[in-house]
């Protein structure tokens, strides 16, 4: 008998289960979704009204004794739909209707469920032992799929949040004319991006950032990894004041040496040059780079050089054929991030290179919004091309980068 | 003959503490010497002063007679053992055995077919033969630990020295393993220097035992020696009482 009680105490039908924590997560994205409304000025009420019922959904769903609760919770059921189809009639725009469709589609699938016959019975008690006995299984086999639907329905909501700004340019550069406004995918042409790319102005600064950028990885390296090797692994006397100054130059704004620094370029004679900005740029980056390359060095253990020590190695070729080989995904990923911070900078790039055919991509682009005109169009297909080689890179250091962030965190 | 002399060894650190103090010992040709002190009692840094890992601060290490105080450690012509493997995870096994020899130079130099010759047997030996294109990741604790021994018998060492070789394994593959050290050594008949804390290894694997406590060398015996007649206070009880509490409990196990 004791049995038979167990199972009936511990038995809910699958779509309890599913509904409840389907309505938590549907609660927390109102939350959010609550930003918006503050942010728009208006259905706040509402949308309070909404989130206050799901809360209360989530605590009063039937628990097989009670059978109140079963009521309430198809009321508050229809209220959310209710709530929810009030506020997308007060303002029927496409956003308002994607916000509220989290409380209505929640709403009806909790309506549903619930007045559904099986429900009813268990929460009546009526419900005989071998249905519930199949019930049991039904949840085993079907649980965890229900599970992953919600979660990636509301991964998928994320997933898209972070995307609109993505999409939004990929539509302006497909767009005829140069506006920013417009609906979404209502016409088609390629006139933007065959402007730019047959452009010599774009070529120009593409070549100018490629140059810059590669330089900037290579010189930063070629300082980097040898100045990161030696803070790992020898002692001498101002190490660590060495490192922490390291750290201190990059707590400042970068804006406030823009103006010593200019005035060194000049004297220099490196304005409106290649070299100066590499110089600059892997300045700027070599603190990152020893920081994360030292890191990674630590981890390398001790013993693995004593032993090339021992096998005859000098410290010159412990370096290059034990640590180099070794540290290949922590030095691609150390290139990644000097080649980016390179290829995206702005202030600098600005403040050296004035003259139009030294421009780098982002000072380009910045020059094709003046006050004398605003190309969306090509604005927009020219941020795209520029965003291109930092996604291919992207793609082919994927393996490199997943290892080589997580470097040191497992013992091989 | 190839033996061993360590001249009044001092090790002193920067910032004063003698991790080894005024060390006389000497380790005959053909000898297995087990360096046996609790942790911290510089039984280590011994072995790497020996081989050229640390600096020596008083005294001198001579190899046949000749100061090696000053040689680099890959021209001392010694093989190491170190407790966690110190495999070169970026080569495979091959490459690993083979990655001393190709660092040989002048007279010592050796051609490649030497190399893999010495290779292959070296393999045959040890039960690596069909692991030799793996890489030190996909092999057992037991297998790396075999490669490590391999690597540093290859080059055919004047003197062979382990670290704690067998810390890392479970007590299994450690007992296993031992007999295989010992049974490698009577054939080779390398003299070894083999560090630990353990004394079960200790007497089950030394021809004499040097047992150290805080830098000073406590006695210089056979084991069953040390185990008859201990020289102070410390040898009876880091070794006598250790061992006989051992056979005590294995007898009251055994008792009914």
């Amino acid at each position: 008998m004791s049995g038979e009680r167990a199972m009936r105490d511990w038995y809910a039908p699958l779509e309890i289960y599913t509904l409840s924590s389907w309505l938590r997560a549907a609660f927390i994205v109102n939350l959010f979704l609550l930003s918006f409304d503050f942010l728009r000025g208006e259905g706040l009420v509402l949308s309070l009204l909404g989130i206050l019922m799901l809360g209360l959904l989530v605590n009063t769903l039937p628990d097989g004794s009670a059978s109140w609760r079963r009521d309430v919770s198809l009321l508050l059921s229809g209220g959310i739909i209710a709530i929810g189809v009030l506020s997308v009639l007060s303002e029927p725009i496409g956003f308002v209707l994607w916000m509220e469709s989290w409380l209505i589609v929640p709403g009806a699938i909790s309506l549903y469920w619930i007045s559904s016959p099986h429900v009813s019975r268990w929460n009546r008690e009526e419900m005989e032992l071998d249905r519930i006995e199949r019930g049991l299984a039904r949840n085993n086999e079907y649980s965890s799929s229900y599970q992953r639907i919600g979660k990636h329905v509301i991964l998928a909501h994320f997933a898209f949040i972070v995307l609109l700004p993505v999409l939004w340019i990929i539509d302006i550069s497909l767009s005829p004319g140069n506006a920013l406004g417009g609906s979404f995918a209502d016409s088609f042409t390629t006139e933007h991006f065959s402007k730019i790319l047959n452009g010599d102005q774009f070529w120009i600064w593409m070549t100018n950032s490629l140059i810059v950028s590669i330089g900037t990885t290579i010189a930063g390296l070629a300082l980097a990894v040898p100045a990161a090797y030696a803070f790992s692994r020898y002692k001498f006397a101002g190490r660590d004041q060495a490192m922490f100054s390291f750290l201190l130059v990059q707590m400042f704004p970068g804006i406030i040496i823009i103006v010593p620094y200019f005035m060194v370029m000049k004297t220099l004679g490196l304005l409106n040059s290649h070299l100066g900005l590499i110089l600059a740029y892997s300045v700027t980056a070599l603190p990152l780079c020893v920081w994360m390359l030292k890191g990674f060095f630590d981890t390398v253990p001790r013993e693995l050089e004593e032993s090339a020590l021992l096998d005859g190695c000098s410290r010159f070729e412990i370096f290059t054929r034990i640590i180099l080989p070794l540290s290949l995904p922590a030095i691609a990923v150390t290139a990644l991030f000097s080649f980016l911070a390179a290829w995206n900078e702005f202030l600098l790039a600005l403040t050296f290179n004035t003259s139009n055919d030294m421009y780098t991509l982002p000072v380009g682009l910045a020059s094709m919004i003046s006050a004398t005109g605003q190309s969306w169009g090509d604005f927009a297909a020219a941020s795209l091309l520029v965003s291109l080689p930092v996604v291919i890179l992207f793609v082919l250091f994927q393996k490199f980068l997943v290892e080589g962030l997580s470097a040191g965190g497992v013992k091989g | 003959m190839v033996s061993v002399r360590y001249e009044k060894v001092t090790k002193r650190y920067d910032d004063g503490t003698e991790a080894v103090k005024n060390l006389d010992l000497e380790v005959a040709d053909g000898e297995f010497l087990v360096l046996l002190g609790p942790s911290g009692c510089g039984k280590s840094t011994t072995l790497r002063m020996l081989a050229g890992l640390e600096d020596i601060s008083e005294g001198d290490i001579r190899i046949d007679n000749a100061r090696i105080n000053d040689l680099p450690p890959g021209a001392r012509g010694l093989g190491m053992v170190f407790q966690s493997y110190a495999l070169y995870p970026h080569m495979n096994i091959e490459e690993n055995l083979s990655f001393g020899l190709k660092r040989m130079k002048g007279e010592e130099k050796i051609g490649v077919e030497e190399i893999k010759s010495r290779v292959d047997n070296m393999a045959k030996m040890l039960g690596l033969s069909e692991e030799l294109t793996k890489r030190p990741k996909e092999l057992s604790g037991g297998q790396r630990q075999r490669v490590a021994l391999g690597r540093a018998l290859i080059k055919r060492p004047k003197v062979l020295l382990m670290d704690e070789p067998l810390s890392n394994l479970d007590a299994e593959l450690r007992h296993q393993m031992r007999g295989e050290i010992r049974r490698l050594h009577e054939e080779l008949g390398c003299t070894t220097i083999y560090v630990t804390h353990d004394q079960i290894e200790a007497m089950t694997l030394a021809d004499r035992i040097a047992i150290l406590d805080k830098g000073e060398l406590q006695q210089h015996c056979p084991p069953m020696e040390a185990y008859r007649n201990p020289a102070n206070e410390f040898v009876e009880g880091f070794l006598v009482k250790h061992l006989n509490d051992i056979k005590e409990t294995a007898d009251s196990l055994f008792k009914d």
